[in-house]
């Protein structure tokens, strides 16, 4: 079926305004729940007790075993 | 499985009210390790195939004869179906294993519903598979970027939408307080490309627009590919696992998310400049022209930001297998993105349009940037999900430098042999087939740069499949993460 006119397409042209205001309420959500504050401790927030910041977690397979012999 | 807990964690910097109920990333990894390894693998599988369509379209385009016998293996079919294994069956495969384990992490919860990912996964990989059979059957459309047969579609349709809701659902019961830029791009591309295809199948393929409303939505979407599927889930990778190896904090958080902003709001503006010159209103491509050129801010400021964060520490990037492809695919987007902002001037693209420097361009952007990236991503991501080395450090180094030098060359000669091709053919006095033939010992560089990937992708799935196979011959890990055995408070 083609679209003739650009009426029929007033559905998607609806559903782009709904994905638009989703859009700007994510920023104004993040701005209001502070996201958009404190960044450098935000920044820490992907380091944990297991992989904590301060050591480098990657090397090559070969490098671990020398440092294992030493 | 969780590690036994040290007598640090009083004093540790990341607690706070919600401590108690986050996840160790251990039983994180646990959790999604099956719908990973499910995707990890399919993703390896489609990027093999996709380098047999590669090589084959390669070579036909200086050698036109060569497996020119069968109707399956023209050269029309064979770089479609070239483009949608690589773009769809390798990249979006390999996104759905690495940019939702990242989520998974940052979420700082086991995962639920695991069913719905590996559901997306196996109608997804389905899809495809039907998708390619039927381009190579000649079934395909004559969109790029959307050459599936429209009977593959909606599987793929619905598969997208599951993992988007799996993305949304993985939010909502989050652990942790904060949302990290990472998260930003991966949710913002959950969200964003479910609606770019959608959009795009029901004006092309399934309620056809017409005359250059549909040319405009074409290259909308598949501009879009780019900028807003791969870019944010690459970006969203770099940023997690720059500092994650390092140790170290992303230099200026603030920048980051100022990025992930800027790119948010200008880069679905980008793509008419894919038809500057055509017969579009002007003030549509010239609309495109000032969003491409304002892509230079998010490019700048991730630029500086990942290039600041590894300063000082060029030795710990070059000893990690991860960030030798993650930093190359960072220095790879910034370049990759101001040489396209610079195509989009009308001066310059009067010269690169139509020629072989937008097809360097486009392998600059999904190979060098975002597909080295992703490697990264999996050297990270498969020793934690299977608790097990990589069993060779000479097919990483193999891999790495095969992939580093054949994408140099590619991009290299494409890019050259393009721009004097485009200067070629807008230079009258040259006759067309001067300008073509012209094109040849580049279009052969091409070939062989073709070849350099295709051992560092064999390297690659070597070392993937001796992994996951070869279990006993490699040795088990310890503990659960991955930590330098050389210091103290490594792995457990």
């Amino acid at each position: 079926m083609d679209a003739e006119s650009y009426t029929d397409l007033i559905p998607l042209i609806f559903l782009g305004v709904v994905f638009f205001t989703v859009a700007i309420s994510a920023l104004y959500w993040s701005a209001k729940k502070g996201q958009l504050k404190n960044f450098d401790s935000q920044a820490k927030t992907i380091f944990t007790e297991e992989e904590p910041e301060g050591e480098v977690s990657d090397s090559f397979p070969s490098k671990k075993k020398h440092h294992k012999e030493a | 499985m969780s590690a036994p807990q040290s007598n640090t964690q009083n004093q540790s910097p990341y607690s706070s009210a919600n401590e108690a109920v986050r996840a160790e990333l251990s039983v994180i990894d646990a959790s999604i390790r099956s719908a990973a390894l499910f995707f990890v693998i399919s993703a390896i599988t489609w990027l093999m195939i996709g380098t047999v369509f590669a090589l084959l379209t390669a070579f036909k385009s200086h050698d036109p004869d060569f497996a020119g016998a069968y109707e399956f293996l023209t050269f029309g079919r064979v770089r479609s179906a070239h483009l949608n294994a690589m773009a769809l069956g390798w990249g979006n495969n390999i996104i759905f294993a690495v940019g939702l384990w990242i989520m998974a992490r940052l979420c700082r919860a086991p995962i639920n519903h695991k069913g719905i990912l590996l559901i997306a996964g196996v109608f997804w990989n389905i899809g495809l598979t039907v998708g390619i059979v039927g381009i190579l059957m000649g079934d395909l459309t004559s969109v790029e970027w959307l050459e599936i047969p429209h009977y593959a579609t909606p599987l793929l349709a619905i598969s997208y939408a599951l993992i988007g809701v799996w993305g949304v659902m993985a939010f909502r019961f989050r652990k942790g307080d904060h949302v990290y830029v990472s998260q930003w791009y991966i949710l913002a591309a959950l969200f964003w490309f479910p609606w770019l295809y959608v959009v795009a199948q029901i004006m092309i393929i399934w309620f056809p627009a017409r005359g250059v409303v549909q040319s405009v939505t074409n290259w909308w979407f598949a501009h879009n590919v780019l900028g807003l599927w791969l870019t944010p889930m690459a970006l969203a990778t770099a940023y997690y696992l720059i500092p994650k190896v390092l140790g170290r904090p992303i230099y200026s958080y603030y920048l980051s998310v100022l990025g992930f902003w800027a790119l948010a709001i200008f880069y679905n503006w980008a793509g008419v400049h894919h038809l500057i010159g055509g017969p579009v209103p002007v003030w549509l491509i010239s609309a495109g022209i000032v969003a491409s050129i304002m892509m230079v801010i998010p490019v700048i400021v991730v630029g500086i930001n990942h290039h600041m964060s590894v300063v000082g520490l060029h030795k710990e990037v070059w000893r990690s297998p991860t960030l030798r492809f993650i930093v190359f695919g960072a220095i790879s987007y910034t370049l990759v993105s101001i040489i396209g902002s610079t195509m989009a001037l009308r001066t310059v693209n009067e010269v690169t349009h139509f020629t072989h420097f937008t097809v360097g361009h486009a392998h600059h952007g999904v190979y060098a940037f975002f597909t080295m990236i992703m490697f990264g991503g999996v050297y990270y991501m498969m020793p934690r999900l299977l608790k097990r080395e990589w069993p060779s450090a000479t097919l990483i180094k193999l891999h790495f430098w095969a992939c580093a030098l054949g994408i140099t060359i590619m991009v290299v000669a494409l890019q050259v042999g393009g721009w004097i091709q485009g200067l070629e053919m807008n230079n009258a006095e040259i006759p067309f087939i001067d300008t073509v033939q012209n094109t040849i010992p580049w279009l052969k560089a091409r070939s062989v740069s073709g070849l350099f990937l295709t051992v560092g992708h064999i390297a690659f799935a070597i070392n993937f499949f001796w992994m996951l196979f070869a279990a006993g011959a490699v040795r088990a890990k310890q503990g659960p993460t991955l930590l330098d055995d050389s210091k103290e408070g490594g792995a457990a």
